[in-house]
């Protein structure tokens, strides 16, 4: 660690005046070069520095190596520049973790590998999973049974109706583009890689907006069971095996998800409590 | 002072790198305050120096495997420490970089102590006339790459030129300061 320098070292006023600035850019730089290299000139910046600004830096190391690592959701949350609680609050949601978005993306591969061998003459498996993920997704997202932050969120004053809508949104952005990629193996028309979007978006509201009066999983199992009536009765009529997905359905679709939002905002508007409207 | 025998930077590394909590603590104590010092003289920000010298402490914490024995502390720990600053930057426009070679016109005619000509013959020779005569673009990208020890790439970042007008400068720098030296310095890529 000794250098050129030897045994000379930068007295404590020299130091002083380049703590504050006051040095020039040159002399500065000097003095920058000797201290980065020699340990007396080292301890001196040390005595001269704020102790309160050191202790503050030590503080914050040591929470920084005594924290354990997050979950892998959270630290993608956070990599994503989501503030911490909100990091938090997203990774204990059921639906977020690695388990959930795997057993998603196998039900989906399954489907979408039925669609693909049966040539585009049976496109119920697909129609019937694509929509219906990011529904129960949302579903499992919250409620008494799957959060573990439960009864930590019933008594924070914290928004439920935020809470809920950022976990449905997280939910989206996980599983929808895993679906789209699949929807794009599926045989059939081009537009078809994209129809599965307007039933599985309008489905979420709906969901939603049930919730509020039924509870999730009641409300999970009413939809699953309509959605699943409209595609196997489309199969059985028989009609084409598109219906579910052409233009005057998407219509309906819309629709419905109008009226849902509307309930929602309407409930959360009057219901001034948290966690009454959702 | 205390009388028990110092043990040297490398081995407090090697001491983190198995665990040692108390050794990351000694290598703050030696490290910590001309971190701090050397930040502070770039960011006027006091609350992103603290920040800075914490991510990197706990870099150090876990990456004290990556430390090559026969490297000086001091210098790998002010290379996370400037870059994790200089990505700051970039991300925050609200930090502001100080142009030091700019500040304190006046004071740049005031020459400097007597004991400030001492240091400034033994770590440069006649280097720091030189360094004073070159031009603000030239300074700044010697500064960063000579002193700092960026790359010619983060330095192209942090200034906001191109890489290769880096180069450029840091060679016509390199040029006027042998120049000006009449003979060229040891260490000087």
């Amino acid at each position: 660690m000794t250098t050129r320098t030897g045994e000379w070292h930068a007295d404590p006023a020299l130091l002083s005046r380049y703590l504050a600035g006051d040095l020039d850019a040159v002399t500065g730089a000097s003095v920058e070069q000797h201290v980065s290299r020699c340990e007396t000139c080292r301890a001196t910046v040390g005595r001269l520095l704020e102790p309160q600004l050191l202790e503050r830096t030590w503080a914050g190391i040591r929470d920084g190596v005594e924290r354990p690592t997050p979950p892998y959701p959270m630290r993608v949350a956070r990599r994503l520049g989501l503030p911490e609680p909100t990091a938090v609050l997203l990774a204990s949601a059921a639906s977020l973790r690695g388990a959930w978005l795997v057993g998603a993306f196998l039900s989906l591969s399954f489907a979408t590998l039925a669609a693909y061998a049966s040539g585009g003459t049976a496109l119920a498996p697909f129609l019937l999973a694509a929509p219906l993920a990011p529904v129960l997704g949302v579903a499992a997202a919250y409620g008494p049974r799957q959060d573990s932050l439960e009864a930590l969120i019933v008594t924070a004053p914290y928004g439920r109706t935020r809470l809920i809508l950022l976990r449905t949104l997280a939910v989206l952005v996980s599983v929808l583009p895993v679906t789209a990629l699949l929807g794009l193996a599926v045989p059939g028309p081009a537009w078809l890689a994209a129809a599965w979007l307007g039933p599985a978006l309008a489905l979420v509201p709906v969901l939603l907006a049930l919730a509020g009066f039924v509870g999730p999983r009641f409300a999970a199992t009413v939809v699953s069971l309509v959605w699943s009536g409209v595609v196997l009765g489309a199969t059985w009529a028989p009609l084409a095996p598109t219906w579910p997905v052409e233009a005057a359905q998407q219509g309906v679709y819309v629709g419905l998800a109008v009226a849902a939002c509307a309930v929602i905002a309407l409930r959360a508007g009057t219901d001034r409590q948290p966690g009454v409207a959702l | 002072m205390s009388t028990a025998p110092i043990v040297a930077d490398a081995a407090l590394v090697a001491a983190v790198a198995d665990g040692d909590s108390g050794a990351l603590r000694e290598l703050y104590q030696r490290h910590g305050a001309w971190l701090h010092a050397r930040l502070l003289r770039r960011c006027n920000d006091s609350e992103v120096v603290v920040e800075v010298v914490q991510d990197t402490f706990v870099v150090l914490w876990k990456d004290a495997r990556r430390f090559r024995q026969d490297g000086e502390v001091g210098a790998w720990l002010w290379g996370i420490a400037f870059r994790r600053m200089v990505s700051r930057l970039r991300s925050r426009r609200d930090v502001v970089l100080i142009p030091e070679w700019d500040v304190l016109p006046t004071l740049q005619q005031v020459m400097p102590s007597a004991e400030d000509q001492v240091l400034l013959g033994v770590e440069y020779g006649d280097l720091a006339a030189g360094l004073r005569r070159l031009s603000p673009e030239f300074r700044s990208v010697v500064q960063a790459v000579v002193l700092d020890g960026l790359t010619t790439k983060e330095a192209g970042r942090l200034l906001g030129v191109r890489e290769n007008t880096v180069k450029t400068r840091l060679h016509r720098a390199k040029a006027q300061l042998r120049a000006t030296l009449t003979e060229p310095q040891e260490g000087w890529r």
